[in-house]
């Protein structure tokens, strides 16, 4: 018989035990019954040729065990066996079995939909080959307070020039833009990325159709080429492959479409239509602005066997000698690298991990609530357990035989968990705001598989391993005579599902604490002023292209024109022009002075928007002094701005603001352009709420007028139904302007929050199953513990102790668990928030508030848990609890 | 359990050569090769006769005996044991092992 055969019989036979020993047994009587009659018939009696015949078979359990061992696959067999009875155990005890499932199901459930979470946004390595080559670059300014900031083009240029250790560096714009596509059919809103040309070779992006760009074509500035996203090529060209060397217009000019990339590449961002080159100017290199402005995003590419730590310190020496070459923009500037996986994962990583851990404890408080479920089960079992020890069954055999059960009822968890883990991925995508997860998106794969298989293990020998030790290292005749009447554990057992409740205890203080110092945060948060009223504002984001807005006048009529009709839209009361929305963090900075002033009494970054008329009115904000903007500021000379009171607080405290003068040069020279303050506004937070208010100053918006603006309106009604409206109005001004982005100012307040929102949702919830679980794991042990000393109870009544007495014996039993798990718990927690420091708003991770409200919930909580078996205890009629067995 | 003598020690060995044998002349139930192989053997072979059902199963498995259930003359079911046509061969080899270990204990046992 060819070997595979052979194995297959015998798995067959391992499987169909079974039949096996049935047919075995049968032959087995017929070989008795048969000698039985031949001894008959040689004269014996009835029994003794019965005797006689089992005499000369021998003995007859050992010819079935020596039968299955040539059978089958014996740890195959067994193993099955194990499960089957396992199973069986589980089934017969329905109610045990499925609080078990549900509660393992719940914490492998979260833990797993967090881990493939945390597998998508920080394991997973980045689609770009050799990928952990690439370095993000960016600059640090100790003055500016600036950390890995946006990259001066000219400092870009000498670094891909002069330092070695680098293959290349690429270089994106800092932010999309967006073009209109016309010629096929309605106009196209394409969102643009502008690259240098070598960006696609150092990150090893593939064109699936035509090329990508190359290096010289940063400069040139003749000829405007594209290359296109895969998704843009199938929504916008019908995947036409022939659309490589065409010429399409974007915003007006014929643009020639020189590539397609391939569908893995969406770098830096999958709403990326298009790449195009920066069309630098050559004669830009040696002008002051191209070393003064910061809009790169810069990504190197190591040399093979060059280390991060080496090519940082060549990466150095050609800063510094940049700080000496150039003074005027670089003498305090420095610059950083950090691996480019580290960078894109960012703030996202602490997040991520802060949840991980939490569901992380949510698990241990499901193993050890099974766990004590795990102790009620053996103590059911003990008769069965002890029969089997003196029947001169193995320890190990034992032991392996509850491990498996354990192993069982987790594999049952482990199982549903994965389904529920497959829900919650979907409500993390939903809940997540963006950013904050890839755009590929969590999805169960492999490595998630896996990581369920390896939890669901562990939480099987962790819930296991004490009753699955205890119950075969009990010596056959104690077990036989205490488990025999059931009523005792061993103490052994009896101590573990004790110090289960206390793990829980613990537990579950530290997964409260957690969410309650973040929530205190999030409340925090919420209650902080924006520094405008948000409510029934909508903003609509255009961007004017170059090519058609190219005057001033231009500009401002095309702005006059859209104000003037939306003012006339029902329902709107204001409406108004800004650069730039609040809370967004998109605003420009810059240096400044004050005239009057040495330099060096202000070496500040400040903020700077240009606003139009009524923008304040509309916001809601106060004006402290002056005056706000109007029409005609736009051709006045000199220039006038408005500061916000948090510059007049920190620069003119105690004196007067309007009629000073500033500039935006930190050192004014002869070219500076000064600015006259006409009036003092109220702050509004530009970067976050958690972020405070940053010194501002605002400029005309028609004075220099930006083609990228948002147009603000105030209603009475619903500021979405005025989408429709405005939309008409802007097709009649200018039929090829397309709205670039709508938002409404409560959004972008609730956006502000998202993140901070997102994550104390999910640890709330987290908190709130652990805080049942481990009130339930509670109530489970003083059941026990309330039946256990039933009998006792019903002495003590019977002579005469008060019910009050007997009640205060169960609870005093539960403080003994209460008091060292909340100590304990409160410890863990104390050290384990300030993890979170790093989200929380102005609440320390000490928090007092939760520090003394989490502990009194939960200990309120467990006694309500306790209570109740012990009220029923003291409740026994004397009579009948002397009865009980 | 009968103490163990050493020719049954030795039978435990070449309890396979004797069933394959046994069966060899015609297919029969356990019980009948127990019988067959007390009665050929004069009774000096008296063996447990249930450890015959270990060694029919490993033959069964090595492939060099077949078995299905069948009626007996007297109307009972029983499970038939038949030589396969491997195990044929194989009792033509183990038979010349056999013979070949003899004759070496023969010989080691024959010199002086």
């Amino acid at each position: 018989m060819m070997p595979f055969e052979r194995i297959r019989l015998r798995l067959r036979a391992a499987l169909r035990r079974r039949a096996a020993d049935r047919e075995l047994d049968e032959e087995i009587r017929f070989h008795l019954e048969r000698e039985q009659e031949k001894n008959v018939s040689a004269g014996m009696s009835d029994t003794d040729a019965w005797r006689r015949a089992y005499v000369s078979f021998g003995g007859v359990q050992q010819v079935r065990e020596a039968h299955r061992e040539v059978r089958g696959v014996p740890w195959l067999a067994d193993l099955t066996s194990d499960v089957r009875v396992a199973l069986r155990a589980l089934v017969r005890r329905p109610a045990l079995a499925g609080a078990a499932v549900i509660t393992l199901a719940l914490g492998i459930g979260a833990n797993t939909a967090i881990f493939s979470a945390v597998d998508a946004a920080i394991l997973r390595p980045l689609p770009f080959p050799d990928a952990g080559r690439l370095v993000m670059l960016g600059e640090n300014n100790p003055e500016f307070n600036w950390h890995m900031e946006s990259v001066a083009g000219a400092n870009y240029l000498d670094w891909k020039e002069q330092v070695g250790a680098f293959q290349d560096i690429a270089a994106y714009t800092s932010g999309t833009g967006h073009g209109t596509l016309t010629g096929a059919g309605d106009p196209q809103l394409l969102t643009l990325q502008a690259v240098t040309g070598n960006f696609f070779t150092v990150l090893g992006g593939r064109a699936e159709l035509g090329r990508g760009f190359v290096d010289d074509e940063t400069w040139d500035t003749t000829h405007a080429t594209i290359v296109l996203s895969d998704h843009a090529w199938r929504t916008h060209f019908g995947a036409d492959p022939g659309v490589v060397g065409r010429t399409i217009h974007v915003d007006g000019r014929p643009t020639q479409v020189i590539g397609v990339m391939a569908a893995d590449f969406t770098f830096p961002s999958s709403t990326v239509d298009a790449w195009y080159t920066q069309r630098w100017d050559r004669a830009s290199r040696t002008e002051v602005w191209f070393r003064r402005a910061h809009w790169l995003r810069a990504i190197a590419r190591l040399k093979p066997g060059v280390s991060v730590d080496e090519a940082n310190a060549a990466f150095q020496v050609v800063v510094r000698r940049l700080q000496q070459q150039y003074p005027v923009t670089n003498r305090i500037m420095g610059a950083g690298m950090v691996p480019l996986h580290t960078y894109l994962v960012g703030d996202t990583r602490t997040a991520l991990l802060v949840l991980l851990a939490a569901s992380g404890l949510l698990l241990l408080i499901a193993c050890a609530n099974v766990g004590n479920l795990m102790l009620v089960h053996a103590n059911g079992r003990a008769p069965e357990v002890a029969l089997r020890l003196a029947l001169g069954a193995g320890p190990w055999r034992l032991t392996r035989q509850v491990l498996t059960e354990s192993l069982v009822l987790s594999s049952l968890g482990g199982a549903a968990g994965f389904a529920l883990a497959w829900l919650g991925t979907r409500a993390i995508t939903l809940l997540a705001p963006a950013r904050t997860l890839p755009d590929s998106g969590v999805h169960i794969d492999w490595s998630v598989l896996a990581y369920t298989l390896a939890i669901t293990t562990a939480c099987g020998v962790l819930f296991g391993i004490g009753p699955a030790l205890w119950s075969a290292r009990r010596a056959p005749g104690d077990a036989l005579k205490e488990g025999g009447r059931g009523r005792h554990q061993g103490q052994r057992m009896r101590r573990w599902g004790e110090a289960l409740a206390v793990a829980e205890i613990a537990l579950a203080l530290m997964l409260l604490s957690g969410a309650g110092v973040l929530v205190r945060s999030l409340w925090r948060l919420a209650h902080v002023p924006p520094g405008f009223d948000p409510r029934r504002v909508l903003a609509v984001g255009l961007e004017l292209p170059q090519a058609r807005y190219d005057t001033t006048p231009k500009v401002n009529a095309f702005d006059d024109a859209l104000l003037a009709r939306a003012r006339g839209l029902r329902g709107v009361t204001d409406a108004a022009i800004v650069s730039h929305l609040p809370l967004t963090g998109t605003e420009w900075t810059s240096s400044f002075s004050i005239a009057g002033r040495r330099p060096g009494e202000y070496g500040s970054e400040v903020a700077h928007r240009e606003v139009g008329p009524d923008y304040f009115r509309l916001m809601r904000e106060p004006l402290y002094a002056g005056r706000t903007f109007n029409v005609s500021d736009r051709d006045r000379s000199p220039k006038v701005v408005l500061i916000n009171d948090v510059l007049a607080r920190r620069f003119f405290a105690g004196q007067n603001p309007i009629g000073q003068r500033l500039t935006f040069n930190k050192v004014p020279d002869s070219s500076s352009v000064w600015g006259t303050i006409v009036g003092v506004v109220g702050s509004e937070h530009q970067i976050s709420l958690a972020a405070e208010p940053r010194i501002e100053i605002f400029t005309p918006q028609a004075e220099d007028p930006s083609g990228d603006i948002y147009l603000m309106v105030r209603t009475t009604g619903d500021p979405m139904a005025l989408l429709p409206h405005l939309r008409s109005i802007l097709h009649d001004i200018d039929p090829e302007q397309a709205i670039v982005e709508t938002h409404t100012l409560d959004e972008i307040v609730a956006t502000s929050m998202a993140r901070a929102r997102f994550l104390t949702t999910l640890l709330l919830v987290f908190a709130a199953v652990g805080l049942a679980l481990a009130v339930v794991g509670v109530y489970g042990v003083m059941a026990q513990l309330a039946q256990r000393r039933t009998r006792e109870m019903g002495i003590r009544l019977a002579l005469g102790a008060p019910a009050r007495a007997v009640r205060w014996l169960i609870v005093r039993h539960a403080l003994g668990m209460l008091v060292p798990g909340l100590v304990i718990g409160t410890v863990a927690a104390l050290l384990a928030t300030q993890a979170l420091r790093s989200v929380l708003y102005h609440v320390a991770p000490t928090d007092p508030v939760t520090f003394v409200a989490v502990p009194l919930t939960l200990a309120l909580s467990a006694l309500v848990a306790s209570w109740l078996p012990a009220a029923q205890a003291s409740r026994a009629d004397p009579a009948q609890a002397l009865h009980v067995e | 359990m009968p103490a163990s003598s050493p020719s049954a020690d030795v039978l435990r060995g070449t309890l396979d050569l004797l069933i394959l044998k046994t069966l060899a002349l015609e297919p029969m139930h356990g019980w009948g090769i127990s019988q067959r192989i007390q009665h050929v053997s004069k009774g000096v072979l008296d063996v447990n006769q249930g450890s015959l059902y270990p060694a029919l199963q490993r033959l069964e498995q090595r492939g060099w005996v077949g078995s299905d259930w069948r009626t007996t003359m007297n109307n009972r079911r029983a499970k038939y044991y038949r030589l396969t046509t491997s195990g044929r061969r194989a009792l033509g080899e183990e038979t010349a092992s056999w013979r070949r270990y003899v004759s070496t204990v023969e010989l080691i046992l024959g010199t002086p």
